[in-house]
């Protein structure tokens, strides 16, 4: 074992050597503002770029090759003898309930197999947090992007034919779609019960009424953020083959597997023995594909069908049906004093939250404890509430709430900056993390780079001139 | 897609029999970056396609005695490579560009988007700053007409069932007459615009001859900003001129409030866009004006 | 319908309904997965092909409109002794992560650089407007377009 630690850092050593070899041709980033800028882009060499063998190097993928060559194989590219197609009837309504499904006109369609319903999944909710989400809607669909029956066909135009047959009878329920209507008392109830809230956070530190009282200015806006869809090239995609033994084997573009065979185990009734998960080649997650989606429609319609099915969602599938990215309204009132020192932060949090609660307990959380910004603040108040409304359910997407949050306080900084005639970066040195800063939650922070990585930014896109 | 006949005919006056014989089922398929779309996701009835891309009377891009013809199905991409295009006509060329992106620019034909007849199409402003004509061939036989008449409303045009647009004319006097084209959409590429607009005028010393301004998404068709123009026709050239040409030509637009933008941001986008072709257009001129000083 | 194809060189036909695309002809009945469906509306350039010389959406091409067309896909670009320059230049910029817009990326750039072998920064973007990727954030991708032209310029000069 020695010989191959010392082997790697021979390794490295070389590789520190070959880069200072090289440095000295490298020029540092000198454009006139002037002239336009010129590609690619030289960076000056760090320090800390010539200390490790990974930084600024550049990363050959071990797939690239390919992937270049259109040789990558992603579930759309598999195909098996015999195989059918999958297509998915969405709910008509935001807020129904579902009085009747006849699909008895559809089944008697060319290349009609199988067809499926709600009723017929044998557990019919999953999710990560709360099992609240069903696989297909019955009897009460929540969101227009809700599944509600399915259809498998030799072809997946037979298919999408067959859908037109199906019979729904829906009784329209009163829906809401504004986050913050959601919260009042005689709001509609998305899953019944007295309230929409299902889910809260609240990080207190210090007193924040005493911190604003004591502040020479306080400044109050609300901020506003968007929903976002992760459009992933490759839609959410499902390949399912029931065989003889009762073993399901599923292909899925879905990127946390264990967990999704746990969920499958919990849908279908049957021991994660049964199931083989097979995670294959993703075109693109960016945490949309982080819980199971049409898999457990696809696995059943296979077991009905005895013939492997392939479910690949639209592109409008992808929008209305999988998760997207929670938007934030956001209330943020912040006391500072003549010199721009943050004394006192309170923040409430509405995230709408859409039909499902999805991974709204990461996204709550993180949002959180990021909410008041990377600054020393002694006191702070975050109340977070996270609603549900008839819209697309909102989930994982990348930062899981942070750069919502993000948005709203560097928005804040900039208006205090700007009322207090403070400049944006010098207000921003005032009050960010250094070494052992501690977190809202207290956390001891280490590591902690801020100050030098917005002054070398600073320097690099040459702030100062441009303030001029 | 549901089951299609696909037909390939042999003529201009065998699309249109077969059209007609089929009745509303048959449909002409240009270059069907939209007509597939519209058949994939929301197909009627329609179930036959007559393939007219490749007819040889609407191919093709020829300057003749009478002016320019450009073939209905010329492609964005062959417009923008053609020399005669690129030297006469440059801002048609310069709206064929906007049009979504080089694999729709490679198969979408300039009379496909026409026909299509939305408001924002972008290359009906280009082309009605220069007078262009069109020309139609239908079960009665051969028509022409001005371009502006050809447009009836959203997606609405002047065709009859069964009537086909064969070519699209620009006068020979307004080939090569200074002109502008701008597009504002939210992304440079594959973006529908919130507002285009063209213009083409001729300076006669410092008087503005014959201005032209042509703007789209901002009415139910592509408009022209007559009122503007009339404003603008025979008078000396000035910057506040141009901007308050600009000013009118918003009082005859009809923007709507959409999730693509308010009514208010297009009219303020009609405004700057409209100067700014005008502007353009009037530097263009100069130019010309100079370079023949010095021949 | 019979569509025949001259594809990557090679004669191609099958016989298939006359509303498949050139896309779905690729893809399910010649075997050729490389071009992807993304979209299905012309937005993404997954599907995007060469026919007779230009690049296309091959989700909104009937099949039968390339019926004697020379169609090039990505299978076609590297040879069996060696890769396409920007292929290889893709491959070393690490400018495909999930990879599902690359063999439509490439192929667009093949169609740039054919015509145009020093392409600026700006003509990159441009010819590469119809090509989505939610990965890269493109740098890679432009930074490797451009290397590659100069590979092959170098090639030119060489040969």
């Amino acid at each position: 074992m020695a010989t191959r630690v010392k082997d790697v850092q021979t390794n490295v050593e070389d590789l520190v050597t070959a880069r200072e070899a090289r440095a000295p041709s490298r020029q540092p980033l000198a454009v006139p503002i002037d002239q336009p800028v010129t590609f690619p882009l030289e960076l000056p060499e760090s320090e800390a770029r010539l200390r490790t063998p990974a930084v600024g190097q550049r990363a050959t993928r071990p797939d690239g090759r390919l992937h270049g060559l259109g040789q990558t194989q992603y579930i759309d590219d598999i195909t098996f003898p015999h195989m059918l197609h999958a297509k998915i009837l969405r709910s008509e309504y935001a807020h129904a309930r579902i009085v009747s499904i006849d699909t008895s006109e559809a089944e008697k369609m060319p290349g009609v197999i199988a067809t499926l319903t709600g009723a017929e999944v044998p557990e019919n909710s999953f999710g990560p947090t709360y099992q609240d989400q069903p696989i297909l809607a019955y009897p009460i669909a929540r969101h227009r992007g809700d599944g509600v029956a399915a259809v498998a066909a030799t072809t997946e135009q037979f298919a999408l034919d067959a859908l037109e047959k199906i019979r729904v009878e829906y009784e329209p329920l009163p829906a809401v779609f504004d986050p913050l209507e959601a919260l009042e008392d005689d709001s509609p109830k998305v899953h019944g019960g007295d309230t929409n809230i299902y889910t809260s956070k609240v990080i207190k530190k210090g007193d924040v009424e005493a911190g604003l009282a004591a502040s020479d200015h306080v400044f109050e806006r609300r901020f506003s953020t968007q929903m976002v869809e992760h459009v992933p090239l490759e839609p959410h995609a499902t390949i399912a083959s029931w065989d003889g033994n009762g073993r399901v084997s599923i292909w899925s573009s879905l990127g946390r597997i264990t967990l999704g065979r746990e969920d499958l185990a919990r849908t279908l009734q049957m021991p994660q023995s049964r199931i083989r998960l097979i995670g294959t080649v993703v075109g693109g997650n960016f945490g949309g594909k982080n819980e199971i989606t049409n898999e457990p429609i696809v696995a059943l319609l296979s077991r009905k069908s005895r013939r492997p099915v392939k479910a690949i969602y639209s592109r409008g599938d992808e929008f209305v049906s999988s998760t997207i990215r929670h938007p934030f309204i956001m209330d943020y009132t912040t006391g500072v004093d003549n010199e721009g020192r943050i004394l006192a932060r309170k923040i409430r949090l509405v995230l709408d939250g859409g039909a499902y609660c999805s991974w709204t307990g990461t996204t709550i959380g993180k949002g959180s404890i990021l909410a008041p910004g990377p600054y020393n603040i002694d006191n702070v108040l975050v109340e977070a509430y996270a609603v549900y409304t008839n819209k697309t359910t909102t989930g994982a997407m990348r930062g899981f709430g942070a750069p919502q949050v993000c948005f709203a306080y560097e928005s804040q900084m900039d208006d205090m900056a700007d009322a207090l005639g403070i400049d944006p970066l010098e207000i921003r040195l005032r009050n960010g993390f250094s070494e052992n800063s501690l977190s809202p939650t207290g956390q001891s922070l280490q590591s902690v780079a801020l100050k030098e990585s917005l002054t070398q930014a600073a320097d690099r896109f040459r702030w100062k001139e441009w303030q001029a | 897609m549901r089951p299609m006949n696909y037909i390939v005919p042999e003529s201009a006056e065998a699309a249109v029999a077969i059209l007609a014989e089929r009745g509303e089922n048959a449909c002409p398929l240009a270059g069907g970056t939209d007509l597939v779309v519209d058949l994939k996701h929301a197909p009627g009835n329609i179930n036959a396609l007559v393939d007219v891309s490749g007819l040889e009377e609407f191919r093709g891009i020829d300057e003749t005695d009478e002016g320019l013809r450009i073939g209905s199905m010329v492609t964005y991409g062959e417009i923008m490579e053609h020399p005669v295009c690129i030297e006469k006509t440059p801002e048609v060329v310069a709206a064929s560009h906007t049009v979504g992106a080089v694999q729709t620019r490679n198969l979408g034909t300039i009379g496909g988007n026409l026909v299509t007849c939305v408001p924002s199409a972008d290359s009906a402003p280009a082309l009605m700053v220069l007078d262009a004509e069109v020309t139609l061939i239908g079960t009665n036989g051969w028509r022409r007409m001005p371009i502006e008449d050809f447009f009836v409303g959203p997606r609405k045009t002047i065709l009859e069932p069964c009537e086909l647009l064969a070519e699209i004319w620009i006068p020979g006097h307004t080939l090569g007459k200074p002109s502008s084209f701008y597009k504002f959409g939210l992304r440079k590429g594959q973006a529908l615009a919130l507002v285009n607009a063209a213009a083409a005028l001729e300076l006669d010393g410092d008087r503005i001859v014959e201005p032209r301004i042509a703007l789209g998404a901002v009415a139910p068709t592509p408009i022209r900003a007559v009122k503007a123009e009339a404003l603008l026709d025979g008078q000396v050239v000035n910057a506040k001129l141009l901007d308050e040409a600009a000013k009118i030509s918003v009082t005859e637009s009809k923007p709507i409030d959409d999730f693509r933008a308010s009514r208010n941001y297009r009219r303020q986008l009609i405004r700057t866009l409209t100067r700014r072709v005008l502007e353009r257009s009037v530097e263009i001129a100069r130019e010309r004006q100079e370079k023949d000083k010095l021949h | 319908m019979l569509v025949e194809l001259t594809v990557n060189g090679e004669s191609r036909s099958a016989n298939v309904p006359p509303e498949t695309t050139l896309l779905k002809m690729l893809r399910e009945y010649l075997g050729l997965t490389g071009a992807k469906l993304g979209c299905d509306v012309g937005d993404c350039g997954t599907c995007t092909v060469i026919v007779d010389g230009v690049s296309v959406n091959s989700c909104l091409m009937l099949a039968g409109r390339a019926d004697g067309c020379d169609v090039t896909t990505i299978e076609g670009l590297a040879t069996a002794d060696e890769l396409h320059p920007l292929q290889q230049k893709f491959e070393e910029h690490g400018a495909l992560q999930c990879g599902f817009c690359g063999p439509g990326m490439l192929i667009s750039a093949k169609n740039l650089l054919d015509t145009n072998p020093e392409p600026s920064v700006f003509e990159v973007r441009d010819a590469l407007a119809g090509n989505l990727c939610r990965c890269t954030g493109y740098t890679k991708i432009i930074e490797a377009v451009i290397e590659a032209g100069e590979m092959m310029n170098q090639e030119q000069a060489t040969v």
